[in-house]
Formats: C-alpha cells, structure tokens, sequence
C-alpha cells in the first residue's frame, strides 16, 4: 500500500468543494470560470487516480477530454465575458439581472 | 525513489494544492488569485506524475498552465473588470457559497465506506515507480484505437467552440 485511493478521492473532492465555493461567492466573472477550471481539475484528479488504481487507461483518456472541454469552455465563456462587456462595461454579476437588453 | 520519500512527495502535494486552491478563491487582487490557480495546477501536475500519468501531467502543464491560464489573464487585464474591493465583504451569497461547499463534505464522508486501495500488481516493488517506464504507449493505443471517435469528436467540440468565440465577440457593425 502506497497511498490510498481514499487519499486522492478526499484531496480532489475537497478541491471540487473549494471550487465550488469560488464559484458561488465571487462576483467577477473571470474569476467564476477560473472556479470553474479548479473543479475541472479536482475532477481529472480523481480520474487519473481510478486510472492508476484499476491499471486502466481509459481514466486518462477521459481526463484529456475532459481537458479538451475545459478548453473550449474557456474560450466560449471569455467570449460571453466580452459580449457582455461590451454591451455593459463594467458590469459585475449581481448587475447582470436581465436576460435581453 | 523511496515508498518514504513518494508518499511526503504526495503529500506535500496535496497540501499545496488545497492551499493554494483556498488563497485562489480568496485573495481580492484577481491576479495574484490566478497566480495561486498557476501553483494550483502544477501541484496538480505532480501528483499526476506521482500517480503514473506523465502525459497527463506533460498536458496539464502545456494546456492548462501554459495555455488556458494564460487565455484568462490575458482577459483579465484586457477587460479591466472591477475589482471586488469596492463590495462587501461578505455577500449574501457567502452563506450559500459555504452551504454548497459543506454540503460537498458530508457527500464525501458518506462516500467514505468506499475502501479500495491503490495495491495493485505494478506496486508490490516498493514505490510510486517514477523512473519506470509509464504506459503513455497504452494510454495512446487507447486514444487512437479503441476511443479514436471521441477523440474526433473532442476535435469537433473546439471547432465549434472557436466558431462560437468568433460569433460571440465580432463587431455587430455591418460594413
């Protein structure tokens, strides 16, 4: 016995927790996806370590896509950033309440 | 590398890495939050290592650290979005925020009865084998062979969202 799997399961549920506490209490945007990316995170975590404890690689294969999303969230979420910038320049999240303007 | 030597490695990981996520969800100054999200991930990074996923370690320093993170602080100081220096210190929505995460606690101790180990046939040599030989050969068999199809289709998932990025920030101004 090397390290338990309990080990890696608790660290990267406590970073999925953290993450989503990033979430829930920031008020600027960029910083909520970066939340975002740590959950993504805490989530390849596990992943990589089911992979290593069943010898399977089909974890990692799963944590690069779930990479390749994390990737295209970025750019789409930064994408709705600067729309929403630009049609109500520094605006923070609680001023964001109308769904068209 | 020593069993010894492996596990105050993983551990120290894992301490650093929790740590740097609770300084990156608190500090007030967004760019010293990403630079702990920066520590964050390459702690991560080495436990990967640790666990015997090089390739996943190589990405996630390359993609994450190196690209994604980069793509956000360069958003970051482009946009000049407002601090949250001005707000209160504890929102409204702190409570629910912290409701949320101890919630995720009590999830996990009761996911907790769940006792496999990491003991497997690669192990009984000793250590969380470093130098040894990993299985980025497997892990590509897999990602071209058996998972050949979602890894075109995760090729198809950035193209639509690059398409979608250019379609969300292009000028509305018809020329």
């Amino acid at each position: 016995m090397i390290i338990p799997i309990d080990t890696v399961l608790i660290l990267s549920a406590l970073l999925f927790g953290v993450g989503l506490f990033g979430f829930l209490a920031r008020r600027n945007l960029i910083l909520m996806l970066v939340s975002v990316e740590i959950m993504l995170n805490a989530v390849n975590l596990s992943l990589a370590g089911f992979s290593q404890l069943l010898n399977d690689p089909r974890g990692q294969v799963l944590a690069l896509l779930v990479i390749a999303v994390a990737a295209a969230e970025a750019g789409v979420g930064l994408g709705l950033v600067i729309a929403l910038h630009r049609n109500k320049p520094g605006a923070s999240v609680t001023d964001l309440t109308e769904l068209k303007w | 590398m020593s069993i010894v030597a492996a596990q105050a490695a993983f551990y120290y990981m894992a301490a650093a890495s929790i740590a740097s996520a609770l300084l990156a969800v608190t500090r007030r100054n967004p760019v010293h939050s990403m630079l702990w999200v920066l520590s964050l991930f390459l702690h991560v990074a080495g436990i990967f290592l640790l666990l015997r996923a090089e390739f996943l370690a190589a990405v996630q320093v390359i993609v994450y650290a190196g690209a994604i993170l980069v793509f956000y602080l360069f958003f970051l100081m482009l946009l000049d979005l407002p601090g949250e220096v001005a707000g209160p210190r504890f929102a409204p929505y702190w409570v629910l925020a912290a409701a949320g995460g101890f919630g995720f606690l009590a999830m996990i101790w009761l996911a907790r009865p769940a006792k496999v180990y990491l003991t497997k046939a690669a192990n009984t040599d000793g250590a969380i084998a470093l130098g040894s030989p990993g299985n980025i050969s497997e892990l590509g068999l897999a990602l071209f062979g058996t998972f050949a199809l979602p890894f075109e289709m995760a090729s198809l998932i950035l193209l639509a969202a690059i398409i979608g990025a250019v379609m969300l920030v292009r000028s509305r101004t018809v020329s």
